[in-house]
Order: C-alpha cells, then structure tokens, then sequence
C-alpha cells in the first residue's frame, strides 16, 4: 500500500510564535525593532523639518480646540423630567403603531388609543413622554419646540414627504433636537436590490439634513398589525441610553407640555354666563428651568397669561428608587397617560383620585374597544371640577356618624376657614379664619365671633406651618361662598358695635396680635386711634378665654388688662423655667406671631431701632425702666440680636401712638426678661462695667436668643411667607354690593410716604469708640489682629518647617533636622502602632491623628499641585469654575424640605406641577382636544412686552414666492406663534436702514415688526398661512432675532423736486420744491443736484413765490433742468401682533384658523383689478431732433490760435463770371480732318497694344505651367537622392557609434 | 428690557404723596430716567400727587444732566449704578449738582465702594469710571462728576462670604473754598483714632481751587477700610451745609467720621452698608446660579429693597445669621443667598 502523502510543514505567518521569529531573525541582521533602532540611529529619528513639525502641531491642535464648546454651567437637576419623545411622520406612516410599539415593548401593556402625551417609565433613570405630532403645522412648531428627541418616520415606500423636511427646518430654528430617522412600509419592497438602493439612498438625504452619521433606524415587516419586537426593542433600547444636547432656548425657559386639564370655573359663573372666562388648572413635568409662582406664560395657541397658583404634587410616574439591581420589576413598569384614561392614581393639590372605572367598567369594556374613553370624556366635559364636587360630597363610615366631607380627609384637627371681612373705616380687608361648627355657634351671638376671630387669626398665624394652612383656606374659600353673605350683615353690627365703644373709650391701647394691626398703628396720629381702641375693646372683651392672646394690654392705662397680661406672664414664665430650649408649643408660635409682627414695621422704625439699639445713652428714656435697661446691657455685649434690636424700638416722641408702641415693646421686653429668669431687677444701670456680671449665663443667654432669632430674620424681611398673595387675591374680590370698589390707599404706599429714602445706614449714636473693650470687639478684623489657624502667618511657617524641615545638604553630607511640630508629636508618632491596638483613643489622640492626616493631605494638595498645574489651560479652568459653581447650585438648597425651597429657587424642573391660570378664553375649555398639545412656556422677564424686534431674514430657498412688505406673515418666534407685519430693509454701507420692497431672492436681509419682545439670537421661521394644506413647501422665511428697541429707523428715499424760474450766472432760483418758508428753512444748506449732474446747494427761502428758494450751483443751470433734493423718510410700522390661537378652534377645525389676509389675496377674492398709476406704464420712447447752434468762437480767440486749430471757413466756389469763362476752340475743317484721323489711328493703336497685352499674358500663364512642372520633378528627384545620402549618413552614424561602444573593436575595424 | 428693573427704581425711589420740597428733586430723578430710556411714558396729574409711569427701553449713550441741588449726586448714581451695566450703549453721563452732602453717599464713597462691587460681577473694562470733575457742597452746589459705565449681558454670579482682614485704610479729605489747612487738621485727627489699629493709613487731602471747587463752601472726609480679599468698608462726614447749624470743628469732624468707620467695621460684611441693596439687586439679576453674601446687619433701606425685589421679580432670599467664631471679629453677620433669575440684557446688540 501506498503511504499516505504527509501533510508539509506550514510555516506560521502571524501569532506571538511568528513574530518571535520574526524577531529573532531580524536581531540576526542587526536590524532590531524600532527602540532598538531609536537607539542605534539617533539621526534618524530627530526632527527633519521644523517647518512640517510646527504644522503637524498645529494642525492637532487646530483639531483639539475645535472640539472644544463654551463651557456652561450644568444645571440639570438630580430627577430629570421625563424625556420628550415627539413621533413625527407624514399620516398613514405607522406613528400611532409605533408608539403603542413602544408603550408595549416598555411597560407590558396594551394601549388602544392615544390622546395626548403618555409617560412611561423606560429604565431605572429614564422616564419617556411620548407624544405624537400630526401634520397641522402649528403641532409640529409648538412640539419641535419641546422635543427632546424626534423619531421621525419616513415611509419608505414613497420617500421623504414635505412634512418631514419642514418638521427638519422647524427644528434647525428653534434649536436642533436629537433626531433619529425611522424608515417604516420596508416589507412593500419585493426586491431586495431596490430595497438596499432605497435605503442607501434614503440614509444619505437624511444625512444631508441632519448631519453625516444620524442614526437611521429600519422597521421592516409587520406582524399582526404590529412592528417586529425585536425591532421595537432595539429601538427601545437606543431611545433609553441616549444622550440629549442641552438647548438654549428649553434651558433657559421653564415649560410645561401638560397632560391633564381641569376646569375649576364657578358652575355658577357658567350658568349665568356660558362664555365667561374660565378658570383652569393644567398638569405636567415642569422641565426646562426654575418657574416662579405668578410668573407670565404663553400657551401657544391660546395667549399669554399670568400664572395665579403653582403647586408641586407627588410624582405620579416616580422613577423607582434606587436599587441595586439591573432591570425595573414589573411593578415599577409605570405609565401615566390622564388624557388617554391610564394610569390608576391621580393626585390633586388636596386630594388622590382612584380611577376604578366604576362597577360596570368591566362589562363595558367587554362592549367597547376604548374602556376608558367614557371616564376621560366625562372627566372633561364636567361643568363643575372634581375638587368642588369633592368638598360638596360627604361619606359616612359608620351608622349614624357625622358624614365627612373632602375637608376633613387628610387633616388631623379642623382647619380654620377664611372669611374676609372689611373695615369700613380703613377700608383695609381682614382675613377671618371660622371654624365649621363655631360657626353655628356664631349666629346667636355677635360677641362671640368676635373672639372666633381673633382666635382664628392667632391659629393661622401658628408657627411657619401658616403658609401652607393659608394655601388650603384659599382652596377652601369656594366653600365658604354662601356663608359670605350671611356673615356681611353680622359684620355689619359689629362694627357699629365697635364704633360705639370707640366713644366709650378715651384712652390708648395697641395690639400687637394682627400684623395689620400693627402697621396701622403707625399711619398717622388721628386714624389709629380709633383702631387701637377697638382692637382695645375686642381684646377686653376676648381677655380671660384666649390663651394665644398676647399680652399687649397697654400697662398704664387699664389695669384690669394688665391683670390678665401679668397673669399670662407668669404662666409663661414658670413654663420658660421649666425647659428653656423646648418652649411649649404655644409661646414659641406667639413669639412667631410676634416677630412677624415686628417685621412689618416700616423702613424709618427699624432704623430708629437699629439706631437705638447701638446706642448707649440711659438718659434719654422717660421710662427708664428695667426692661430698657436689660436691653443696653444686652447691646454692650455685644451681641446683636435682631430680635432684641426690634424690641429696642423705644424713643421718645411726642405722638402717643407711639408711646402706645412703647407699651408693647415694654410688654415683649417683660416677656423675655421672664424667659432669662429674671437675672436683675434693680439694674442700676450707672455702673460702667455693669456688662462683666454674669457672663456665661448670659452668653448662654445670647445663645438662645441667636437660635429664636434665625429664622426671625426671614419673617423681619419678608413677613409670613402667603400674607401677599392673600392680600392681592383679597383685593380682586373686594368689591361692595357688585357695583362699587372700595378704594383704599395702598398699605405699603402709606408707610413709605412720609419718609426720606437714602441707602445710607445712619448711625446716630456710635459705640465709644475710645473703650479698650469696645476697641478690642473688632481687633481682629485687621490684619494687625490675631489670625485663624489656618491662615496665620506664623502659624503656617511652623507647618512648613515641619513638611520641608528635614533635608540632607548633600555637599557637606550635614543632615537637618526640621523642628519637631510640638513636644507632643514625636511621642505621637511613637504611638501611633498602640493607637491601633487601642480600642478606644483619647481625644488627644484622635486630634493628633487628624493633625497627621491634615498634614498629609497638604503634602498631596502640595504635589498635585505641582505637577498637574503645568498643563491646566484657560478652557480647563474655566470647566473647573463651571463645574463648582453647580455643584454649589445642587447643594445648596439640598438640605431643605420642598416647600421651603421652592420659596428660594422656585419650582425646580422635574417636579410635577399643577399650574392654576384664570381667565383662560372658554373656547379653550369648550373645544378641547387631547390629541393637540398644550405646553405652557414660561416667559423671561421681559418677554411678555411688545417692541419693535429686528430681525435677520432669509426667505426660504424651497419656497416659491418672494415676500413683499407690509404683507401680513406668521412667525414663530420663541413660544409663540403669531402674526405681524414685517417690514424688510437693507443695510446700506453707511448704516442706514433702507426699506425694500420684496425680499431678496438669495440673500439675507433685515426685517423689523411689531411684536412680543424675545431675546437676540432666537430663530424664528415664517409661514404666510397656517391653515389647509398645500403640495408646496409652507416655510416661507428663516432668520434670527437681533436687536430689540423701541423705535425705529427704517427709511425710505423720498425725492422732492422743483423747476428753476429765474437763473443768473451760477445762482438760481428755484420753485415748486416745497411749500412754504418754513419747509425751506428746515433744508437750508441740504445738496441739490439736477439730473443732468450739476450739484449745488439750498442758500435761502424768498419770500414770492411761497416755498421758493435761492440755490447755487457748480455751473450755470438750463430753464429745461430739474431739481431735486434726496431725503429719507421714516417708514412707521404698523402696530399689528395677534397671536394664532389655532387651540380655540372648535375640534377637527383647528388646522384651520386664517388671520389677516394680504392685499393680493383679497384681490384675488373679490376679483378687483389693481388701477395702475399711468405714470408707471411703459410708453414708446419719442425723441424730438434737437438743433443746436452754430459754435462761435470770439475773434481774439481765434487770433490767438494757431492755424492747425484755427477754423477753415471755406467759403464754396461760386459761378465764374461769364468774363472770366475761357473762350471755346473752333477747328477749321483741315484741323478736324487731322484731329479725327488721329484719333481714329489712336483707337486702332490702343486696340492693337490691348490685344498684345492679352496674348502676352496667356504665353506667360503657359509658360508658368510649364516651368511648375518641371521644377515639381526636379524637387522629387533632389529630394530622393537627399534621402539617399541621409540613409547612408545614418547608417554611418549607427555603425560609428556601434563601434565607438564596443571600444576596442573600433581601432581594429579601422 | 430692564422694565422691570425700572420700576423697581422707580418705586424705590418714593414718588407718591409729593407734597413738600421733595418735589423738585424727584422731577429732576424723573427727568434724568426719561433720558437714559427710551420709549418711557409718564404721566404726573395736576397735582403731582400721582405718578402713571411706563418703563421703556434703557438707552444709554453719552448725555448730561443738572441735579437738583436738594438732593447730592449720589442720590441719582445709586440708581444708574443699577441700570448702567443693562443699557443700549454704554453709559457716559456727566451729573451737575451737589457732590458731597450729609444724607446721601457721597460720590467719592460710591467711588470707592460701588466700582470695586460691580467689578466682582463682571463689570469691568476701562469704561468704568466715576470722575469728579468739580466739587460743590450743598446748598448751592455747582459739582460736576463723569460716569461712566460698560454694558453687559450676563452677570456673573458671586460667593462673596469671606471678607478677610483689613489691610489698609485709605481716604480722601475734602476741602473747597474754606482754608486749606482744614483738610490737613481732618486726616491727622482721623489717623489719631485710626493708628491704634493699623499703620497702613493713608488720606489724601484734596483741596479744590477756582471754578472746580462748586459754589458753596464746605469740607468733609471719607473714609475706605481694604481687606486683603477685596472688600471695601467706607464711613463719611460732610461739614454742616453753610448758613445751617452750627459751624463744625474740622478734628472733630476726622475723629466723628473714623469713628464711624469702625463702627462699620463693627458691622463688617462683605459689602458695606450703603451697597447691600445694590449687591443684592446685582445678585438677583446673575444667571440662575446661587450667589450667596455676607453682610453686616440689614439696614431698613436694604430690608424695604428685600421686599421690592420679591414683588418684582419674586424672589426670595435665604436669610441666615451667622456670629463670628472668633471674639474680636465684630458683629453678627447676616448670609444672604439667592438665585439668579437668569436675567440678561435684551437691549444690548449683537451682530
């Protein structure tokens, strides 16, 4: 048998063996790899060109800087909102397929349909809104505006429709969202080549459009009606981990795209008036940036609006909270849609929803493909909203209870009710809290709800929970509407009770409950009077039951009061003894009370305190009394408390209000001494170093006094934090009867009139600036005093002796040795190992080993800070800033409970928000539709005004007409859409704005309207109409804001002409210019020009004809010549900015709302023929001859000249005289015989020489014939013996050299 | 845009109720707004009692204006401080009026403290200036000073909460037409007081001759305080305006005004007592950044401004008390942080 034939051996090419070989044998050649060679051939490796070095250098660089964006600072919060997720397409292209896709492929559940946006949790960071956008063209401005990402659906099959490229150049204006392109209707292509080449050439236009590389995304066939899961999935998966561009315009503004609406008109107010404007609550993420409370907002396609309430309530779509695990169970699989009727909870400000679908949902469901669609449509077409028909509802849990309305779910104790009342007198407004069961109660006796009141005012005023306590008796307040009516007449009464007592009483008094009160207390000498006395006998009559009550009886004039406040006193007293840093509940919210009392003291009286407070001077207090006393010792310890510098308020004065004052401040003073367990009574004040006594108790004093004192200083400053808004919604409502307003003069006016403003902080009664010790509190403020630790001179030099310290002189080999940093530290570094052991170090210890650490922590900032600062650039530097300051910004108000952070930095983005708006227009409400979105931006600043904006302007290259001015357009520009009137000018060089008539084709020009203010460098685009649909592309013109005023200085040439009527040598007079002498002054010394180009100038008016003047020129004018003057005339702009308000359209005409029509289409319309100006026709041109005459030249001019140029006046020869004619010959007959014979033999001679003459030509002809020929052939014959020679010369050249090659052979063929 | 921002001036500066002598210099204050903006309109009834006001657009560019003598010039800059940096054109006013007087701050004080603030915000350049071209002293007046001041579009946001140590002392005593020895007598009896605290004092005496000395006489001093961080503290005194009160003694004067300064000292903060409202409206006005500062105690002007600034612009300010550590380091200090509405300046051109 034949052996099997072995397979060869296969040398290995590549693989760790190969290139070890391959190493190896190149070692052998002395050829090593490329550090080898670095180092065996230094040359050549250095630089060869340092021309080509410093490009390539560049030229990185170039590329790394390009990289590089203005830093900003990152201000994204913690909790994202949800990302926006607008599905965009042509109809019939799969969008709805898709987003129920999605909503399947992240939450596991079916949706049937889709009304508005639908909010899914898609992954453990990540929550979507996905909205779909229809082909109106104000959806898809208003959504491009919100879009976070745009899947755009291309249908294949077709190709690229309008709506996608106008949805592209939506979104190039208003900022560029992420795009992602989605190619659906893939499975109608049954060719696979034409598949591919569609696809390659579908990517490629998109790419053109949004930028090479854009993700384009394929979903091929259908299943069930159903894109493929996997497809959807990856698609899904691409939508989660994508990575959003922060955009300028949605960081900058605060918007909404709300997915609930509510109304929460008066049903009442709609019975009477079914138009009347409503009231709407809306509901959504809040993104974007910081939204504050009364801010202004524009819905697109409703109007601007003031928001009148915010609220944040509970996530109903929450991220799950962090675990570490990698997917979301199925629980945490949420989706809110409210539109749509998903989503189980829904939360309002006071009270949860529970969508159960009723008893029959499931029968029902079973009936109708859309379960939800009844709730939903009920839900918007109530008349009343749910809140109301909430509180109206009442349940009873048990047999024979009390059935409990929405008021008391979710409160612990009953809240008090707001009533407001009206002081006749002051016209000021009181705000009552009532109680629901007083309030029966109340009926039988006046008195008594007196002391309700005051009772009520003292609970509302509770502690910093007021706040939100008010925020819920507003809400309450719808409720208490019938009871008003009651309660005015009560009032009433009371009053005129009031009134009475006034009489009664002569004697001052001031309460110090009602900030109010107080601040009225200081208006004038007359009016607070009376109002201190019936707040005097409101308190008599209130005296022994209300605990809360303050003690503001006014000591020197009642002593019954005084009873009752000492009494109160002590109480409070032995309760402040008892636990001094835990004050009951009670005092520490009157202390509140009290403070915010004192908080709304005017500018001048905190000055005077503040003025007192620093002032030392005893002498001057009347009453002198010890608790004025307590208050000096207090400030010469200098411990500024804010409360005490309120409380040292007292001055004396004349008025006796203020004395009044006076006796509160006494009576708070008291209150506080009590607290600090009356340290000493007899204080006789006249001893210098009074202050030395006590001092740790009274640093503990002090230390009590700072902690009540903090969050005073809020309350000084602001008051309690609703009390404004309260008053302004109170003011609204204030009216008398329907008919009158009760006008009183504003509060805030009142206290700041009579008083100087100036920002400088006067100091009356400076420290004694000479005491050592008042010398000594600020000794450290200068350099020259003692320094903290850190950054002590001294202190520091130490630190670094003991880092740097030790070093060895290598030279001398003299080892230094640093000093020990303190006698303590070698030992503790000796102990450091039985610190380990140790279970428990000393303080000491731990001191010492944080000294250690700290030290250590140097030496490494140290390092870093020596080798990573080398290469830090300006860009670094300024990212590092960037990045600090948002860390502060996140961790700033981090700590802080909700509530009160939204106060400081408004509602921050990612919250869900509930934003309450009045006088909505009640088609909005009447023709809602879900499948519209409704988003609410919030506008800058100044954003809500009018001006004239400038803009830049390019009219569309794709669009078909060019525009024309004062034609009405629409533009979107910020959040709004509108329509205006744009004027379109041209820069000139010399900055001059010049009106055009059109825009230009090709190029950009300036455009000016009126309209909503917006900031430069915001797009906007264009469209002439937003309504129907037309094949032709509906952008019209793109551009950019840039610059904003309020005039302007658009111009447009104006040329006034006039006729000369008297003209002199270079001097004329001209008529018909202008009208009078007036007009003519207005233009003296303005350049004229004629037209056939003589300038001059405008000297001075004559006084006939009217409105002539007197001219010069460079020449002398022609009568025919006409004059005219160039000026520019400001063009005005019409006023004209309505906004489209497309969302007030009644459903399914929403696409359709028209606003102004231009000029040519209703011509169009109506069928009227432009009347042309006759002057603007084209008429034959008709040129008349013209004569001129003859040139004449002067004769001493024509002297002078030379003869060249002299003129040559020939004159035409003139018949010659019948003299000067020559006589004629007469031949006698012999002479005719000769003179014919000779003529004849002439003839025959010039017949014979001609006949020569043309045969001798004809012999020539021949002859040059001849002689052609033969030179012909004589050339043929020369020039084949040439060739024959040439042929031998060369052949004996070739051989020649042939030889001379081969050298030697030459010689011897020779 | 600045509406808002005016309004807050204006309202600022009190204009209802106008009954006494204040009259003319709030017509003067209105005047000068009617020609920093443009497209304002205003409307005083018959009475002058009431005042219709609609902000426009601020303006800038280079204008004049006569002051009523009433009032001093700081009166006015205190408010142009504010709209300057959010002005059209750059602003380059020149003011006629009184200079130096007993109730307003004083040019050379806003000089000294309001330049370096606005500074901190990013205001800076070479525009920036206040020059005093002439001195004149109430009651006449007859001072002329130059503003001048760039225009921005974004604020800087600040943390300002470290003033840092004083390191120098450094002033300027003023005297036109009384004797020039009286400026020499106010520094040394002002460095007598100031010496027992730091070396480094230096008064500039600064005595106006001829047609820049204004046409009233009179003398004072200010005083600045530098930290090593920056911060800049002021105290200033105005001799009593001639013909009223009682003449003052120039050494009394020097020791009243330092006095003063280290009763601002005692007050500290970062930004002096005169420039908290302006700080906290530049604060407001930043990016929506936190900024936060310390200040000394709140003066009723800066509390009146706190509750303006929430109305207009709703704006609420955390407001913590903070005691020195340290004993020898003056009074209580108040934080004030904020965040910025994220205002910027629409009327400012680009291209």
């Amino acid at each position: 048998m034949e052996e099997k034939e072995k397979k060869k051996h296969r040398a290995k090419h590549s693989g760790p063996k190969a290139e070890k070989k391959r190493k190896r044998y190149l070692n052998d050649l002395g050829i090593g790899d490329e550090e080898n060679a670095r180092k065996r051939n230094p040359k050549a490796f250095t630089v060869q060109s340092a021309v080509r070095m410093a490009r390539t250098f560049h030229r990185t660089q170039d590329l790394k800087t390009k990289k590089h964006h203005i830093p900003v600072v990152d201000r994204t919060p913690l909790e994202p909102p949800p990302v926006v997720v607008v599905v965009v397409g042509p109809p019939k292209v799969g969008k709805s397929t898709l987003i129920k896709c999605l909503i399947k492929n992240f939450t596991r559940q079916k949706l049937v349909e889709i009304r508005g946006p639908v909010t899914i949790v898609s992954g453990k960071k990540r929550r979507l809104t996905i909205i779909e956008c229809g082909c109106d063209i104000n959806t898809m401005i208003d959504l491009a505006k919100v879009a976070d990402l745009v899947l755009m659906l291309i249908d294949a099959s077709f190709g690229f429709e309008m709506e996608t490229f106008e949805f592209l150049n939506i979104c190039q204006v208003h900022g560029f969202p992420k795009i992602m392109g989605v190619l659906t209707h893939l499975d109608t292509f049954k060719n696979n080549k034409q598949l591919k080449k569609t696809k390659k050439k579908l990517k490629h236009r998109f790419w053109t459009e949004v930028y090479p590389g854009a993700k384009l995304f394929y979903l091929s066939g259908m299943v069930h009606g159903e894109y493929q899961k996997q497809e959807v999935h990856n698609l899904g998966r691409f939508i989660s981990v994508m990575k959003f561009r922060p955009l300028t315009w949605q960081t900058s503004h605060p918007y909404v795209l709300a997915d609930r609406m509510e109304e929460l008109t008066n049903p009442e107010d709609v019975r009477i008036n079914p138009k009347c404007d409503r009231k709407i609550s809306l509901y959504g993420y809040l993104r974007g940036a910081h939204l504050k409370n009364k801010s202004q907002i524009h819905m697109p396609g409703v109007g601007d609006f003031t928001v009148s309430d915010v609220s944040f309530l509970p996530d109903p779509c929450a991220l799950p909270e962090q675990q570490k695990k990698r997917s979301l169970n199925e629980k945490e699989k949420l989706v809110y849609a409210p539109l749509s009727g998903v989503g189980g909870i829904v939360y309002d400000k006071d009270a949860v929803y529970i969508d159960l679908g009723g008893s029959h949902a499931h029968e029902k469901e079973e009936e109708e493909v859309r379960p939800n669609h009844e709730l939903v449509q009920s839900l918007i077409s109530t008349h009343s909203a749910i809140d109301i028909k909430m509180a109206s509802s009442k349940v009873s849990l048990f047999m024979d209870s009390r059935p409990l309305g929405s008021e008391d779910v979710g409160q612990e104790f009953v809240m008090p009710k707001e009533d407001r009342q009206i002081d006749l007198k002051t016209g000021r407004v009181r705000r009552k809290a009532l109680f629901e069961e007083e309030e029966k109660e109340n009926d039988d006796a006046v008195s008594d709800e007196e002391d309700d009141q005051e009772e009520a005012a003292a609970m509302s005023e509770d502690g910093s929970d007021g706040d939100d306590e008010d925020a819920e008796e507003e809400s309450d307040r719808e409720l208490l509407g019938e009871e008003m009516a009651l309660r005015r007449t009560k009032r009433l009464k009371t009053e005129v009770a009031k009134e009475a007592a006034v009489s009664e009483l002569p004697a001052f008094a001031d309460s110090d409950d009602d900030l109010e009160m107080s601040s009225e207390g200081e208006e004038g000498t007359t009016a607070p009077e009376d109002n201190e006395m019936e707040e005097d006998e409101e308190e008599e009559e209130e005296g022994e039951q209300s605990t809360y009550e303050n003690g503001s009886s006014d000591s020197e004039f009642e002593s019954a009061s005084e009873k009752v406040a000492e009494s109160k006193q002590h109480e409070i007293n032995s309760e402040g003894t008892e636990m001094r840093s835990q004050i009951s509940d009670h005092s520490l919210k009157r202390k509140a009370a009290l403070t915010t009392d004192s908080g709304n003291c005017t500018a001048e009286e905190a000055s005077e305190s503040e003025v007192e407070n620093s002032s030392l001077d005893e002498g001057d207090d009347e009453e002198g009394s010890r608790d004025e006393s307590e208050v000096e010792e207090s400030n010469r310890k200098g411990i500024r408390d804010t409360e005490a510098k309120k409380s040292g308020r007292i001055k004396p004065t004349k008025l006796k209000s203020v004395e009044a004052e006076d006796d509160d401040v006494e009576n708070l003073l008291r209150e506080e001494e009590e607290y600090e367990e009356k340290i000493d009574f007899s204080a006789d004040t006249t001893g210098a170093l009074k202050w030395k006594e006590d001092l740790t108790q009274k640093a503990a004093e002090a230390f009590l006094r700072q902690q009540r004192s903090t969050p005073n200083l809020r309350k000084l400053v602001y008051g309690t934090a609703v009390e404004d808004e309260d008053q302004e919604s109170e003011d609204a409502g204030d009216e008398v009867g329907g008919l009158f307003r009760v006008s009183r003069p504003d509060k805030a006016s009142k206290q700041k009139a009579n008083a100087l403003d100036c920002s400088k902080f006067l100091i009356e009664k400076p420290q004694d600036w000479d005491l050592e010790e008042v010398m000594s509190s600020i000794r450290d403020c200068f350099v020259t005093g003692k320094w903290e630790d850190d950054k002590d001179a001294a202190k520091l030099l130490q630190e670094d002796e003991e880092l740097y310290g030790d070093f060895e002189d290598l030279e001398t080999g003299v080892v230094h040795k640093g000093k020990p940093a303190a006698e303590g530290d070698e030992s503790g570094s000796e102990e450091e190992e039985e610190d380990e052991k140790m279970s428990k170090p000393d303080p000491e210890e731990e001191e010492k080993k944080k000294e250690r650490m700290d030290k250590k922590r140097k030496l490494k900032e140290m390092f870093d800070a020596e080798y990573d600062e080398g290469d830090a650039t300006y860009f670094d530097n300024l990212k590092e800033e960037m990045h600090r300051q948002a860390q502060l910004n996140r961790a700033e108000f981090e700590d802080q409970d909700d509530e009160t952070r939204v106060q400081y930095e408004g509602f921050r983005p990612g919250m869900y928000v509930r934003i309450e708006i009045e006088n909505v227009p009640c088609e909005f409400v009447l023709n809602f539709d879900p499948h519209y979105p409704i988003i609410l931006g919030g506008l800058g600043n100044s954003e809500g005004n009018v001006g004239y904006v400038q803009l830049r302007l390019k009219k569309h290259r794709w669009y078909k007409k060019i525009l024309k001015t004062r034609d009405p357009l629409i533009l979107s520009l910020g959040w709004r859409r509108f329509q205006t009137i744009p004027m379109f000018y041209i820069e000139d060089h010399n900055g001059r704005h010049r009106l055009l008539k059109y825009t230009p084709q090709h190029m950009h020009c300036g455009a000016t309207f009126w309209g909503p203010i917006t900031p430069q460098g915001t797009g906007f685009l264009a469209v002439q109409s937003v309504s129907g649909t037309t094949p032709d592309f509906r952008i019209a013109a793109t551009g950019v804001v840039l610059d904003l005023d309020k005039s302007i200085t658009i111009v447009k040439k104006l040329k006034l002409t006039g006729f000369p009527f008297k003209i002199f040598k270079n001097t004329c007079f001209i008529k018909g210019m202008f009208n009078s002498q007036l007009e003519v002054a207005k233009f003296e010394g303005a350049a004229i020009r004629t037209v056939s180009g003589i300038r001059g100038q405008i000297k001075k008016a004559l006084r006939t004809p009217v409105g002539a003047f007197r001219a010069t020129f460079e020449d002398k004018l022609l009568m025919s010549d006409i004059v005219f003057v160039r000026t520019w005339y400001p063009v005005s702009i019409p006023t004209f900015y309505n906004p489209v308000t497309s969302l007030l359209k009644p459903a399914g005409e929403k696409d359709s709302w028209s606003g102004m029509k231009t000029t040519g289409q209703l011509r169009h319309e109506r069928g009227i023929k432009l009347k042309q100006n006759q002057d603007s026709l084209y008429k034959p041109i008709v040129r008349e001859k013209r004569h001129f005459n003859k040139l004449h030249i002067p004769k001493a001019l024509q002297k002078a000249l030379p003869f060249k140029n002299k003129p040559k006046n020939l004159e035409k020869k003139g018949k010659t005289p019948k003299d000067q004619w020559r006589p004629a010959v007469i031949r006698e007959p012999h002479e005719k015989k000769i003179s014919a014979l000779l003529s004849a033999l002439s003839t025959v001679n010039n017949y014979k020489i001609k006949k020569a003459k043309v045969k001798h030509r004809e012999q020539l002809k021949e002859y040059l014939k001849v002689k052609q020929k033969e030179d012909e052939q004589k050339f043929k014959r020369q020039k084949e013996a040439k060739k024959k020679i040439y042929r031998i010369l060369g052949q004996r050249e070739k051989k020649m050299q042939k030889s001379s090659l081969k050298g030697s052979n030459k010689g011897e063929n020779m | 845009m600045g509406d808002c921002l005016q309004k807050l001036i204006m309202s600022h500066h009190k204009m209802l109720n106008a009954t006494d002598s204040r009259i003319d210099f709030e017509a003067s204050f209105i005047r000068l707004i009617d020609k920093v903006t443009n497209g304002s309109r205003i409307e005083i009834n018959q009475t002058g009692t009431t005042l219709y006001y609609q902000p426009g657009l601020l303006y800038g560019g280079s204008l004049e204006h006569d002051c009523s003598p009433s009032r001093s010039i700081g009166y006015y800059l205190e408010s142009l401080l504010c709209l300057a940096p959010f002005m059209k054109h750059p602003l380059k006013i020149i003011l006629r009026g009184v200079t130096n007087d007993q109730v307003d701050p004083s040019v050379d004080v806003l000089k000294a403290t309001a330049l370096p603030l606005l500074k901190k915000f990013g205001i800076d350049g070479e525009g920036l200036e206040i020059k005093i071209n002439r001195r004149g002293m109430p009651p006449k007046g007859g001072g002329e000073i130059l503003f001048a001041c760039p225009v921005r579009k974004v604020l800087q946001p600040v943390q300002f909460t470290d003033p840092g140590k004083i390191k120098r002392i450094r002033g300027t005593a003023y005297s036109v037409r009384v004797s020039p020895q009286m400026a020499n007598r106010m520094v040394e009896s002002a460095r007598s007081i100031l010496n027992k605290f730091l070396p480094d004092i230096y008064i500039y005496t600064d005595h106006m001759k001829g047609v820049s000395s204004g046409k009233s006489p009179g003398f004072g001093l200010c005083l600045t305080a530098e930290t090593i961080n920056g911060t800049v503290l002021s105290a200033e005194l105005a001799s009593n305006p001639q013909g009223q009160g009682a003449a003052v003694l120039p050494e009394e004067l020097g020791q009243n005004c330092a006095k003063l300064l280290l009763e601002e000292v005692y007050r500290g903060g970062c930004v002096d007592s005169t420039n908290q409202s302006l700080v906290l409206l530049l604060m407001t006005l930043g990016q929506r950044d936190v900024s936060k500062v310390l200040l000394g105690p709140l003066s009723p002007y800066t509390i009146e401004f706190l509750r303006h600034l929430r109305s207009f612009f709703q704006i609420m300010f955390k407001i913590e008390t903070k005691t020195p550590e340290e004993e020898h380091m003056g009074g209580e200090k108040v934080l004030m942080t904020c965040v910025g509405i994220g205002f910027s300046n629409l009327s400012k051109t680009i291209r």
